[in-house]
């Protein structure tokens, strides 16, 4: 726990200091942008000047992402008397293991649904169960499958839902046995998804 | 107020960022002055006090919310815009509640920044006349 919440202070150091180089960055391609619409139509390679900095922009708005995501991390270790938002913490885990999911050549995604439901995990256990449902998952996937996460509120508890693929098989998975340790640490229920498919993780409820 | 009117003032101890901020408003006809720490931006204050003071909330030495509460105290009428990161959000709503006309979180958008720049200045000018 000590050692967590002390990766999460540095991490959340250099995410800062990420935002001061992404903002350094928008600055100076602003800046170029600026100096270009004040007189570049007589520069010769204009256009392919202006899809550099398109790029510079877009880069900048990604690195932005994924900074926010990291620094969502680096707190998530911090327990909180009213505990986390689940949304919060699977729109991280998402943005985050995107990456994973493309080497399989998967698409992660969250689907839009339910905010506001709280549980009492910290939101590192949170994304840690639903990494390990997703570690369960991805190699089960066929090639350019999607893999959607979702949230839901069933008899008063929040619900994360790993969509697909059948339970049985994601059972057989070497990662569910560590799914399946933490899972019972952490008082959260296990169980198959509507038809059999993907893995539904019962968080417990936040205290009010 | 004309824009060429407008006194502000850039405090961030991020050179490169915030030199090109002001080489960019400058180029929009907006001339601001540019300190790089808490100590010089009081000093900035007390020589020829700014309408509005761009503030970055994590600087070394005096933090930006101690230059904020200082400010505020001796020149009420400085509009402050505070520049927050992810980490330093709950900074940008104390802020708030210290006397900061707004905050904005880093990266910045150059146009939303004079929209509120010029939202201050309406505001201390209507606060003005309301006072006299």
């Amino acid at each position: 726990m000590r050692d967590a919440l002390f990766m999460g202070r540095l991490t959340a150091h250099a995410t800062h200091e990420m935002q001061n180089i992404l903002a350094t960055i928008r600055e100076s391609s602003g800046l170029m942008e600026d100096l270009l619409a004040m007189g570049g139509e007589n520069f010769a390679h204009a256009e392919r000047f202006k899809r550099g900095l398109g790029v510079l922009s877009e880069q900048v708005e990604r690195g932005m992402q994924l900074s926010e995501q990291l620094n969502y991390c680096a707190h998530s270790p911090e327990p909180s008397p009213t505990g986390c938002e689940v949304n919060d913490a699977l729109r991280a885990l998402v943005g985050l293991f995107r990456r994973t999911a493309a080497r399989f050549r998967v698409s992660l995604s969250l689907a839009p649904g339910r905010t506001g439901l709280r549980t009492s995990l910290r939101a590192v256990e949170v994304m840690d169960l639903a990494g390990l449902a997703v570690d369960c998952a991805l190699p089960l996937l066929p090639r350019d499958a999607q893999l959607t996460l979702s949230v839901e509120e069933q008899g008063g508890l929040a619900v994360a839902r790993v969509g697909s693929p059948a339970f049985e098989a994601l059972r057989r998975q070497p990662e569910y046995a560590d799914l399946a340790a933490c899972a019972k640490t952490l008082g959260v229920g296990l169980c198959p998804g509507p038809n059999g498919e993907g893995i539904v993780l019962s968080l417990p409820k936040a205290q009010a | 107020m004309n824009t060429k009117d407008w006194k502000i003032l850039l405090v961030d101890d991020e050179h490169e960022f915030i030199t090109t901020l002001a080489e960019r408003l400058e180029l929009r006809g907006i001339g601001a002055r540019v300190v790089f720490d808490g100590e010089s931006a009081l000093l900035a204050v007390a020589e020829d006090e700014p309408h509005v003071m761009i503030l970055d909330v994590l600087m070394p030495g005096i933090k930006g919310l101690e230059v904020l509460e200082r400010v505020k105290r001796t020149n009420p009428n400085v509009q402050v815009l505070l520049l927050t990161g992810h980490g330093s959000t709950r900074d940008g709503i104390e802020g708030m509640r210290l006397g900061a006309f707004d905050y904005m979180m880093k990266p910045l958008n150059i146009d939303t920044l004079i929209e509120k720049m010029e939202s201050a200045i309406d505001y201390a000018s209507k606060a003005a006349k309301l006072g006299q």
